[in-house]
């Protein structure tokens, strides 16, 4: 497993912790939801840095109480057609306001990946062989948007009002 | 019609681009089958029974005669000299090397032009009514908001990787003639007490295996609130639409199973959201976009125009032909000519790249370059001069496209079938024909009058037999095609679901058994002005129950 963000492949502190396993301590881990439910309480004061990875059917409100400690929140995609991943980004950044990292994992693919970055992900958990260079090609296949999303990069719309003579010179 | 601009070249050209990238990464075998198809499938391209087919979108309908051109030079160049109109308005190639398909994009993207979100779990290509603009009964030209809403669609990063397909219909008038409640989303365009336009939302219509007639979600949507609220009506369905049986997966079945009301409330709920992200394009840029489709001025004629009327008086198929295929324009003087595609026992939707140049040379000389596809398959000249007409019924003849059938027998929807698709149960286009020979006659098929039949060659009813006065569903038993009938559908402002009659008919058998349905109604109707649908609502399906399986 590798992490990349937009520009390549990142180094990364996170740990896995499985639901049994010991609260290294002074290290980052990323857990259940289920754990972080029933031992937050220790795992905030032990652990370096906490982070809890979630299906594309979480209730966010259950999320909601943790967020501001969080490090880092996982959105597993089931596989590549499932876009809950999307909307679920665009909640916890818009209407939760979380600030920290955002990472999405499963079967998704280079193409898919701008999509995600403006749906406000910060960072992608992927295969090793990822193919990198399709990642770049693909997060600069779009120089403009028709819509506003999390990265609030201007709409055509904005550009159009900000282009004299609108967008037909 | 609309122009882009340096924007919408940008994106267009960024876009074929990106295709060709991705069809040089499976071709190198980067990128695996499984990964391709959502990607090639958002691009209109689907691997049929025999080759690629290439589903190109005209949005909402609307066509250039310089696209047209465009259109039917490709069909030469790369397919066998013919495409097919489809039920969303759009186009079709049913013969494409996927190596070509970049060279494709980009003559299309040259007459702004593209095959972007025309299949795949994403929002479809925009359809709307074929004589918005033309209409006499319009509160709004719906092409104005189907252009902000293809532009607010195109490439959405949330709403790319839905449950299922997701398809808008809208309609400016009272009177529906884009089947609106059986779409996901249909719009209709209303004014308030106040005299303000606004949008009237139904959620959750659709045909397939579970039709529905869509619910009234919301009854008024201020015009610069639109899109933060479809944003929100689209993230619920995002979020909370089945994923784990496709065939459940369209909104119509959440909205149904939350109940209309809960879907709305949280539709409420999440709309704040939307609203704050910015979503909504401001009023100057829907003017500019309404610029693009104010009325040309039109000669100022008086009727009744004498050069029509004697044509009329001398030609009776002339005057039949007015009957049928051209309705009433706003302007007067005018006329909307529907272009029948669907001769007498041709394949509904199918024109020959020298047919369309034709009809392109036909938009260019009597109606102002602007052509129309409907959703029944047929072609529009949405701006004729009456004084014109009896030209274009007669160079329609020449290239075999003067039928003056629209809205009868013959005038029949049909998908693909099993002649090209990969999902068919059963052949559509055969049968058509057969019913479109066997009805043939022009005096009968008027006679009989208004009477729309819908064939699908499987339950997916991409041929719209759920909303057809007759529908005809094709289905696979023990190997061999049948063919069951259902009654009462219709797909307009009294949309109704079809009735399954009873058992199905070999496909010997099924232009008989529709021609019993059709004897039957001539029998039972109170007078020649009772319509098919008229007489099936006022007597219920026993009759023709009878008639078919005889009494039990």
């Amino acid at each position: 497993m590798a992490v990349v963000d937009r520009n390549g492949p990142i180094a990364d502190k996170w740990e896995r912790l499985a639901d049994d396993a010991p609260v290294p301590g002074g290290t980052s881990v990323i857990v259940s939801f289920a754990r972080l439910k029933s031992e937050h309480n220790s795992l905030f004061s032990a652990a370096g840095g906490v982070g809890v990875e979630i299906p594309g059917d979480v209730n966010l409100d259950e999320l909601e109480p943790f967020l501001p400690r969080l490090g880092v929140v996982v959105v597993r995609m089931a596989n590549m057609r499932d876009g809950r991943a999307f909307s679920v980004g665009r909640l916890l950044r818009e209407r939760y306001g979380y600030g920290n990292d955002m990472r999405a994992v499963g079967d998704f693919i280079p193409d898919q990946v701008l999509f995600l970055l403006r749906c406000g992900f910060t960072s992608f958990e992927v295969k090793d062989n990822f193919p990198i260079d399709s990642l770049k090609h693909s997060v600069a296949a779009y120089s403009v948007w028709y819509q506003r999303a999390t990265d609030r990069a201007a709409a055509v719309a904005e550009l159009r009002q900000n282009t004299p003579g609108g967008g037909n010179s | 019609m609309y122009i882009y601009d340096q924007f919408d070249h940008t994106i267009t050209r960024e876009r074929v681009a990106e295709f060709s990238q991705q069809v040089v990464r499976r071709l190198i075998g980067e990128l695996s089958e499984d990964q391709f198809r959502p990607l090639r499938l958002m691009n209109g391209l689907y691997l049929q029974l025999h080759a690629y087919m290439l589903r190109v979108a005209v949005p909402y309908g609307t066509l250039s005669s310089k696209q047209l051109h465009k259109l039917a030079d490709i069909a030469k160049k790369y397919d066998r000299d013919y495409a097919h109109f489809t039920t969303r308005q759009n186009l079709q190639y049913n013969w494409i090397k996927l190596e070509q398909v970049p060279d494709l994009l980009a003559e299309l993207a040259s007459v702004e032009m593209h095959a972007n979100q025309t299949s795949g779990n994403c929002i479809r290509n925009v359809t709307a009514d074929q004589f918005a603009g033309v209409a006499g009964d319009e509160v709004e030209d719906p092409r104005i908001i189907s252009e902000v809403i293809r532009q607010w669609s195109t490439f959405h990063p949330e709403f790319s990787f839905l449950p299922r397909k997701f398809k808008f219909a809208l309609t400016g008038a009272a009177k529906d003639r884009a089947a609106i409640q059986f779409h996901d989303i249909g719009i209709q365009i209303v004014k308030n007490d106040a005299g303000e336009i606004g949008y009237a939302i139904y959620v959750g219509g659709g045909m397939g295996r579970t039709p529905v007639v869509a619910p009234l979600i919301k009854p008024f949507v201020a015009r610069s609130e639109l899109l933060s609220y479809l944003e929100a009506c689209l993230r619920v369905y995002n979020l909370h639409g089945r994923r784990d049986n496709m065939y459940k997966a369209r909104i119509k079945i959440l909205v149904r199973d939350l109940g209309p009301a809960e879907y709305a409330r949280q539709v409420e709920e999440m709309w704040p959201m939307t609203r704050a992200a910015g979503v909504d394009v401001p009023a100057s840029e829907v003017a500019r976009i309404e610029a693009f489709f104010v009325p040309p001025v039109y000669e100022k004629i008086a009727e009744p125009v004498a050069s029509f009327v004697a044509a009329k008086a001398k030609s009776s198929a002339f005057a039949r032909w007015v009957e049928t295929n051209v309705h009433p324009h706003k302007a007067a003087g005018y006329g909307a000519v529907t272009i029948s595609l669907k001769p007498i026992g041709g394949i509904p939707g199918d024109a020959s790249s020298a047919q369309m140049h034709a009809i392109a040379d036909l938009a260019d000389a009597y109606s102002l370059g602007e052509v129309r596809v409907t959703h029944v398959q047929n072609v529009v000249l949405p701006n004729v001069k009456q004084t014109d007409l009896f030209a274009v019924w007669q160079k329609l003849g020449e290239i075999g496209f003067a039928d003056g059938n629209i809205g009868l027998v013959t005038d029949i929807i049909a998908c693909p079938g099993l002649d090209y698709c990969s999902l068919a149960n059963a052949r559509s286009i055969p049968v058509a024909q057969k019913l479109s020979t066997w009805f043939g006659d022009l005096d009968r098929q008027h006679n009989i009058g208004p009477l729309q039949i819908k064939i699908s060659g499987c339950i997916n009813a991409c041929g719209h037999h759920h909303a057809g006065h007759i529908g005809i569903l094709g289905v696979d038993k023990a190997g061999v095609e049948f063919y069951q009938i259902t009654l009462g559908g219709a797909g307009d402002e009294k949309a109704s679901i079809g009735q399954l009659l009873g058992p199905g008919f070999a496909g010997e058998d099924i232009v008989g058994a529709v021609d019993k349905v059709v004897n039957t109604y001539l029998d039972l109707r109170q007078s020649p002005a009772e319509t098919f649908i008229e007489a099936y609502r006022r007597v219920g399906p026993t009759p023709f129950k009878e008639s078919l399986y005889g009494r039990r």
